[in-house]
């Protein structure tokens, strides 16, 4: 599934320009300790994070998530978004919750690489 | 990071990166104060002054192979999620002085985690460097340091075996005598 694929299933918005919105997504993460992600999280996932901080990006420009997903609504920073932007990395927000997400999204993304 | 051990060994691995032979790290607890403030300083070559302006930047590194550096990022964000901050101040060729702080009553702040096990793990891999650790709670404190341990051990090797076991017991059984009452958690 594309990024823009996933954005229409779940009614995210995406905050980020139109680049990176081609990156194939294979898998999805849930966690906020960044250090666990940086270590567990895989290639390829949607990532749900409620950190906004510019240290997602780093993160996720790490581990080569295919996107960044900020549930509940969570308002993102301008100096994150523009990081974003510069590094290639899509960050999409929703108003539903992580387990909302993960539930909805779990029919088109494999549970299992 | 889990906790604020896991926190340390990476913080003290930068020191070592930079070539320091002697790092000291300063636990403190002021319960009156509600905070606690981990201090590491050692006499490494230093953060040149150009990336020290933006060394909390997730993105500031002095990696070859990758651009992010995520050690003091993830450290920094430890500190702002339980109310504290970080601050830096280095001079090139002297050393550096990383300080974090914590508010020790909120829901955020890491536990301690095993320092011993940390501490013990440093000197296992680094036996050369000389490793100081202060704890205090503003009434009591203690201190260890490597460098009278081997002035007690002569030609065994601060490596040996039973010498580390010792380290490890004795640095737990101390930590919990000072920040037992002060942190609000089970310690060792």
């Amino acid at each position: 599934m594309k990024i823009d694929q996933l954005a229409d299933l779940i009614q995210a918005k995406i905050l980020t320009d139109n680049k990176s919105l081609d990156n194939e997504i294979s898998g999805a993460y849930i966690c906020d300790l960044l250090s666990w992600v940086m270590s567990h999280a895989n290639k390829g996932d949607v990532w749900i994070t409620v950190h906004t901080h510019l240290n997602i990006v780093a993160v996720a420009l790490l581990v080569e998530v295919a996107c960044i997903l900020v549930p509940e609504g969570i308002q993102v920073e301008e100096a994150t978004i523009k990081k974003a932007n510069e590094e290639g990395i899509a960050i999409l927000s929703s108003n539903k919750t992580a387990y909302q997400i993960a539930v909805e999204i779990s029919k088109f993304i494999p549970l299992v690489k | 990071m889990k906790d604020l051990s896991l926190h340390l060994m990476d913080i003290v691995q930068n020191s070592i990166s930079a070539k320091a032979d002697k790092v000291c790290v300063f636990l403190t607890a002021d319960n009156e104060a509600d905070l606690l403030t981990m201090i590491i300083t050692d006499n490494g070559e230093g953060i040149e002054e150009h990336l020290l302006k933006d060394i909390t930047s997730p993105f500031t590194t002095t990696r070859k192979t990758r651009k992010v550096g995520m050690g003091i990022s993830l450290l920094m964000a430890s500190s702002n999620m339980a109310g504290g901050d970080l601050k830096i101040y280095s001079k090139r060729f002297e050393g550096t002085t990383l300080e974090a702080s914590f508010k020790i009553s909120h829901i955020d702040r890491l536990p301690l985690g095993d320092i011993a096990e940390t501490m013990v793990t440093l000197i296992m891999s680094s036996p050369d460097i000389e490793f100081e650790l202060s704890v205090s709670n503003k009434k009591d404190c203690f201190k260890f340091t490597t460098m009278e341990v081997k002035e007690q051990l002569k030609e065994v090797p601060i490596t040996q075996f039973e010498v580390l076991s010792w380290i490890r017991d004795y640095i737990n059984s101390e930590i919990k005598i000072i920040l037992g009452g002060v942190l609000n958690e089970i310690l060792g």
